[in-house]
């Protein structure tokens, strides 16, 4: 058996709205392991985000986790107490978000906001807090300089808008990476990005992984960047996973019609944008959903069998697929 | 009409207006202190209708007859009577014609004034932008009732002095914020497009940009008047507004100030229509400018 | 902020001075009477002596030339007598200002140490009974009249329970000798402690009536701006880091949510100055604000105009330092 780093079992986040009940995840369940990258697909909405928000137990009022568990390293996190739960964030569990210009305080330096969070996790530092501080600055420059920050000493005490857009996600994946965790989550780490820096970026996150042995959880739209670095694929849709497994199998034989409308969407926009048209207020659609397909509506396999429950089922080695009818694209489709 | 300008028509978010309006009814806080505002400008209007007494009319027999409930008091005379015998609840009824008239004109002068001075600094730009955008940088360097009073002090106390004086200040506050939104419209598509159909400057700025900017204005307005009400019945109470013996709320407040070891009715019933009429104007505007927030839409 | 930016913003004033001083003089010049009949009052004097008198005032030059004059004049602090103290103008502003910049700092102190906190504790915790609590209480205080609510204040503090004085600024005034001139710090430095105390009783009320309105704005202020600063993602990423709840909420939340505050606050402190006449009125606080109305009924228009310039000056440097304040706590802006 190989060493399971995450392990989800049928998380239920729900949010309490004056709309009713929003269940924006809905049983789902994962695991990851050690030096794994996952990739984790999906449009805004679909509940990616959430999940791995109830993952770093910063699900906030009027939001909380409803059902289901998680293991990180045979630790159950929901339920944690604070504290606990404080000194493993930015520790063992980092994250880093999709715009590096918001999700920098404005307020400080570059340097601030690198060294506070090793001054809260390192336990290494040692001496009064103002040695304390000045090993933690060296670290900080260390970390600036892994992440490939040019002459990083003079830009050090620059604050977040000096940097360029780039500049400044690779200063936020050295915030996160700078307790050297065991898993990074990145959420969308490259949407906010240049094409051409997009790459940068991930393959900077690939090499870090690869030299700390972390695990990487990718949230992206863009099943583009998942075929390029990750080794499995997670999808899903309307707060459900509806397809699993390695990301060449996936991505060569897609079974579930989602899928297959994300994957035809990358090449050729103008034929089938139609069918990932955003889906429109997802949010207040989770409430009270009929037990049947959430695809449905959408589906050109829809059949009336689709109104019930739909269960995962099996479709390969490794592989899962949340469809009655899975296959590959051709079957009467366009 | 020409088949553009029908066109453009469609586009324009007037709609938006009505909508916010509606968002503004359904909350009944909001509706219950306009409904309290409204029986305000009503008693101003129907005050000789409604007043049990002439407000002048004294009588020393009366003087400082405490309020009904009171040992002494008398019904007719429900919440007593002032230093000349004068019936506090008939002078309150007529005080509120002055507070409502100022706070009411000074707000229409001064909108007015700041609207059109507004639109066409941030339409017009160039030299009509820079004079306008001086002089109400210059005129924001007065503090508000140091300048009122500067000016009363000149031209003598009186009713249309005190609009004039509260209104040379007061329109720089709605000329700012239509500035500020027409500058941030003229760069929107519609604006641009009727540009490019030519149609005439002035027909933009009135047909396209104004009624975008009357949400903003409304809830400022509605601020201010508040605003101007208290002013209003400070300069009274400092003895500078509407001479005597005509009643206004601030001067009953001042004038009940020496009896209020005693008599405490003389001052507090007027203040308290002050609070009353003030605060519900703020409860308005607040709701207003809640529903005029796009963040409290979902 | 560069010094050289520093200096730019200094001399863009300039014209915005010079606007409110042509203001304040176009004022005067339209002040109905004579200002030498005004100035002699009863006095008899002979046809040469007023012409004397009116040539020393520059009143028989141009109306430009009597501009320049009179900015000149004011430059210098020169602002004529004032016949009714018998006094330059200038030295009688200056005996009343002490009173009036203690009121107006004790009255700035309490609406910041009341807003601030109650601003956050209503942010942090939206929609529970604090919060609207503190969101009806700050729609009363700027709803409040403030001459009326000094005086129930009054009925109250002082007549019914005896706790605190009716009126005025102190009853040892003139037993301190003046440092500072404000008296709470004077009394302090003498180690008069009995004076101390005096004063402070005197001030609170006035305090409280001058700062609720502020107060109630500041604590808006500081309720929205913490909302808005709460929901931002470098908060979200501040949690993320693993920071404590004290750390994210003073350090990361505060910081960015008092920008708003701070600013507001220095343009209010002009605003005090106006409530500063009504105040000083109803609590027979003897500054500057109660100089002023007084004047108004006697004709002392040499005061009014120089308490008005005063005003203007000192609120046109207010704004002023409101945005080199804004612009030091939000290293984003560049002047």
């Amino acid at each position: 058996m190989r060493d399971t780093v995450l392990q989800i079992s049928d998380l239920k986040t729900c949010f309490d709205t004056r709309d009713g009940m929003v269940t924006a995840v809905d049983g789902v369940s994962l695991s990851l392991n050690r030096g794994e990258c996952l990739g984790v697909v999906g449009e805004s909405g679909s509940g990616k985000s959430v999940t791995f928000a109830s993952v770093m137990g910063l699900i906030k009022k009027p939001g909380f986790i409803a059902n289901g568990s998680i293991t990180f390293e045979k630790r159950e996190l929901v339920g944690l107490d604070p504290t606990a739960y404080r000194k493993l964030r930015g520790k063992e569990i980092a994250m880093t978000m999709q715009d590096a210009l918001t999700a920098l305080n404005p307020a400080y330096t570059v340097s601030n906001q690198i060294i506070e969070v090793l001054l809260a996790h390192d336990d290494t530092l040692t001496g009064s807090r103002k040695a304390k501080r000045k090993q933690a600055r060296e670290q900080a420059l260390e970390m600036l300089k892994l992440v490939g920050i040019p002459s990083p000493e003079s830009r050090f005490d620059d604050y977040p808008h000096q940097f360029s857009g780039g500049m400044r996600q690779r200063v936020m994946i050295a915030i996160a990476l700078a307790c050297k965790p065991r898993l990074l989550i990145a959420d969308e780490p490259t949407t906010a990005l240049d094409v051409t820096i997009q790459a940068q970026v991930l393959e900077l996150i690939a090499g870090i992984r690869e030299k700390l042995g972390m695990s990487v959880i990718l949230i992206t739209h863009d099943l583009g960047v998942v075929a390029e670095y990750c080794d499995n694929v997670v999808v899903m849709y309307a707060g459900q996973i509806v397809e699993r497994g390695p990301t060449h199998a996936v991505i060569a034989n897609p079974q579930h019609p989602y899928t297959q409308g994300l994957l035809n969407s990358i090449p050729r926009l103008s034929d089938l944008a139609r069918r990932i048209e955003p889906i429109k207020g997802t949010v207040p659609e989770l409430v009270n959903l009929p037990a049947q397909c959430r695809f449905m509506d959408r589906c050109t396999r829809a059949r009336p069998a689709c109104k019930t429950h739909i269960a995962m089922q099996d479709c390969g080695p490794e592989r899962e697929v949340r469809c009655l009818f899975p296959g590959t694209p051709g079957g009467g489709d366009v | 009409m020409t088949m553009a300008q029908t066109e453009l028509k469609a586009p324009r978010p007037e709609t938006l207006f009505q909508r916010n309006m509606k968002l503004f009814a359904s909350s009944k806080l909001s509706m219950f202190f306009l409904c309290v505002t409204i029986g305000f400008v009503v008693m101003a209007v129907a005050a000789p209708l409604i007043a049990p007494h002439d407000p002048n009319e004294a009588d020393l027999f009366r003087r400082l007859m405490p309020p009904a409930w009171m040992e002494g008091g008398d019904w007719a005379y429900v919440l007593g009577c002032d230093g000349l015998g004068r019936d506090i609840l008939s002078r309150i009824i007529y005080g509120s014609r002055i507070s409502i008239f100022i706070g009411a004109s000074v707000i229409i002068v001064a909108t007015t004034i700041g609207v059109l001075a507004g639109l066409a600094a941030g339409f017009l730009r160039g030299w009509v932008d820079v004079v306008i955008s001086r002089l109400v940088d210059i005129l924001l360097g007065f503090p508000y009732l140091i300048f009122a009073i500067a000016l009363i002090a000149m031209t003598g106390p009186g009713l249309q002095n005190i609009v004039l004086a509260l209104a040379y200040k007061e329109w720089v506050i709605p000329c700012r914020v239509v500035r500020g939104e027409t500058l941030a419209t003229t760069g929107v598509e519609y604006v641009e497009a009727a540009q490019a159909m030519g149609a005439s400057k002035s027909n933009i700025m009135l047909r396209e940009i104004l009624p975008n900017i009357l949400s903003p204005v409304l809830v400022v307005s509605t601020v201010r008047m508040a605003n101007v009400i208290i002013l209003e019945a400070s300069l009274s109470f400092l003895g500078l507004g509407v001479q005597p013996p005509t009643a206004s709320w601030g001067a009953m407040v001042a004038d009940g100030r020496s009896f209020m070891l005693q008599e405490w009715w003389l001052s507090t019933f007027p203040g308290l229509a002050i609070l009353l009429l003030v605060l519900s104007i703020n409860v308005v505007s607040q709701g207003l400018r809640d529903a005029f927030d796009p963040k409290f839409h979902d | 902020m560069s010094l050289g930016k520093f200096i730019e913003r200094l001399l863009q004033l300039i014209p915005v001075l010079l606007g409110v001083s042509v203001i304040v003089f176009v004022m005067m010049l339209f002040t109905p009477g004579d200002p030498v009949d005004i100035m002699l009052g009863d006095q008899h004097v002979t046809e040469e002596m007023e012409q004397a008198l009116r040539r020393d005032m520059g009143l028989d030059l141009p109306p430009h030339e009597r501009f320049f004059k009179f900015l000149g004049n004011a430059m210098t602090g020169d602002f004529g007598l004032s016949y009714y103290h018998r006094q330059p103008v200038a030295e009688v502003i200056a005996s009343r200002l002490p009173a009036t910049i203690e009121l107006s700092l004790a009255a700035l102190i309490f609406a910041l140490l009341v807003s601030i906190p109650l601003g956050v504790l209503a942010a942090v915790r939206k929609n529970s009974f604090l919060d609207r609590l503190a969101t009806v209480t700050s729609l009363f205080g700027v709803s409040l009249p403030g001459f009326w609510f000094g005086i129930l204040l009054i009925l109250f503090f002082a007549v019914n329970m005896r706790w605190l004085p009716v009126s005025g600024r102190a009853g040892f005034e003139s037993e301190v000798a003046p440092i500072t001139h404000l008296l709470l710090i004077d009394s302090l430095l003498r180690g008069r402690i009995d004076a101390f105390w005096d004063a402070l009783k005197h001030l609170i009320l006035p305090t409280i009536t001058l700062g609720l309105p502020m107060a109630s704005i500041l604590m808006r202020v500081t309720r929205a701006s913490m909302l808005d600063v709460l929901n931002r993602d470098y908060i979200t990423f501040a949690e993320a880091k693993g920071l404590s709840r004290t750390r994210i909420l003073v350090k990361h939340a505060l910081k960015n949510a008092l920008i708003p505050t701070v600013t507001v606050a220095a343009i209010e402190t002009g605003s005090l100055l106006g409530g500063n006449m009504v105040v000083e009125t109803v609590f027979g606080w003897p500054g500057l604000g109660r100089l002023v109305v007084e004047s108004i009924f006697v004709r002392n228009y040499p005061l009014i105009q120089a308490a008005v310039l005063f005003y203007a000056v000192t609120y046109v440097m207010l704004n002023f330092f409101a945005d080199i304040l804004y612009t030091m706590l939000n290293p984003r802006v560049k002047l």
